[in-house]
């Protein structure tokens, strides 16, 4: 499988070219265009308890598309998100890695998509009640609106709700507030989010959130 | 006249030098500046294409009704042209082939390149699109413009699109609206794909990364009603 992720970042997309036999599962909708040998099945979203909390509680859809190469030669699918923005890849081994709804793009076949409770403290700060978590061996490709930067950390991280894309899942996540009560207030910050543990977290440069806000002041 | 494309692929804008008695036609609302003795007129275009029943057609083909025209009196002006949504531009040599164009994508044009409005057939009601596109074709450059990146696919055979991500192909190739290949029309649905182009012949195909539907669903939805 060779992967090229063109047009980074604002408008990243990514170009997948699959070996005879290999198979891509992408986000129901992410296809814009393929070689037309290309076979598509549409699939659950894990079992069927997991694909209606994935739908409700993770952002994501019921359904998603298995890409398959049944020929001889090497043929490319091309991927995208809705949003415009940056899109990584990563390779997932031991570490599980956890999404904010709506970040999953697409993932090797051997790659598990599930639902992880995410606590109060993550649905308080906006970010959902469940999480969703690639698990398994592979890559997992995942999109942002603006761009993505990683940040290893060890030890306390503020991150501000609405920024934080995916995580590694041995983290734990709870909420506080940026400052004393006036600060907090007064500086725009309101909640953030307290990351503790060990590992890569990938934040994106916009939110949608801000976007909307924004948005929602001129309609 | 010379067509740069600057700032591409989020931001392009388009830097056009006129030499004297040149003119270039573009989409309402186009110009973002232009040298101070350029002379801008407002045109339904005559001849094919033209007159007010082609204005009112690129007006249900989703494109302006009237059309600035941009002619340079004197050698060495510049104008530069640009889309209102951020994204990529498309610099297009009209040949022999002509050219399809979806609804909307229309920047700019040379004035002997005709703008017809194309019907594309019932088959393309059910794509979830415009059922018109512009059928270009005569001689000279086109500026079609996107919402998110432009690539250029050359189609030996078969390929395959999302109907929301076609910008333009010519015409050349056929279509037909499909399922994707290997699914049933009750998982197309299902799989959020719906209907794809399946385009056959030989052509230059052109694809837009992102597009302006799904943006505005992602954005749109989460507004308060106005």
């Amino acid at each position: 499988m060779d992967i090229d992720i063109r047009y980074k970042p604002s408008f990243a997309t990514i170009f997948l070219t699959l070996e005879p036999g290999e198979s891509i599962i992408a986000e129901s909708g992410a296809m814009i265009a393929m070689d037309a040998e290309l076979t598509m099945k549409t699939e659950f979203n894990g079992d069927f308890l997991s694909g209606i909390l994935k739908k409700f509680f993770g952002g994501e859809s019921l359904f998603v598309n298995r890409f398959t190469n049944p020929t001889r030669k090497s043929l490319q699918v091309v991927l995208s998100q809705s949003t415009i923005g940056d899109i990584a890849e990563a390779q997932v081994y031991e570490n599980n890695l956890c999404f904010q709804p709506g970040a999953y793009i697409a993932s090797t076949p051997d790659i598990k998509l599930g639902v992880r409770w995410a606590g109060l403290a993550s649905w308080f700060s906006g970010e959902g009640l469940f999480k969703l978590q690639a698990s398994g061996q592979g890559t997992v490709f995942f999109g942002a609106y603006g761009g993505l930067t990683t940040k290893e950390i060890n030890g306390d991280f503020i991150v501000d709700t609405g920024h934080l894309v995916a995580y590694e899942s041995g983290m734990k996540m709870s909420v506080k507030m940026a400052g004393g009560l006036l600060g907090s207030i007064t500086s725009g910050e309101g909640f953030v989010n307290k990351v503790t543990g060990k590992g890569t977290i990938y934040l994106q440069s916009r939110s949608i959130d801000g976007l909307v806000q924004f948005l929602s002041s001129k309609v | 006249m010379k067509i740069e494309l600057l700032q591409q692929p989020d931001s392009t804008i388009a830097r056009i030098t006129l030499n004297a008695g040149e003119e270039i036609v573009a989409e309402a609302g186009a110009m973002v500046a232009m040298s101070g003795n350029v002379q801008a007129s407002t045109t339904l275009r005559q001849g094919k294409g033209g007159g007010i029943f082609g204005g009112l057609k690129r007006m249900i083909a989703g494109e302006s009704l009237f059309l600035s025209v941009f002619r340079s009196p004197t050698p060495e002006n510049t104008l530069f042209l640009a889309p209102k949504m951020l994204g990529d531009m498309l610099h297009y040599q009209m040949g022999k082939s002509g050219l399809v164009v979806q609804a909307g994508s229309y920047l700019a044009s040379t004035p002997d390149v005709n703008i017809d409005l194309g019907f594309q057939g019932f088959k393309s009601l059910f794509s979830g699109e415009s059922i018109f596109w512009l059928d270009m074709g005569g001689n000279g450059d086109v500026l079609l413009s996107s919402f998110g990146a432009i690539y250029e696919v050359p189609v030996k055979g078969e390929y395959i699109v999302d109907t929301g991500h076609i910008v333009a192909f010519e015409k050349s190739l056929n279509f037909e609206i499909t399922k994707p290949p290997g699914s049933s029309w009750l998982s197309a649905f299902l799989g959020g794909e719906g209907l794809v182009c399946r385009f056959k012949g030989n052509g230059r195909l052109f694809c837009q990364t992102h597009n302006t539907t799904a943006f505005g669903q992602a954005v749109g939805t989460r507004l308060p009603p106005r």
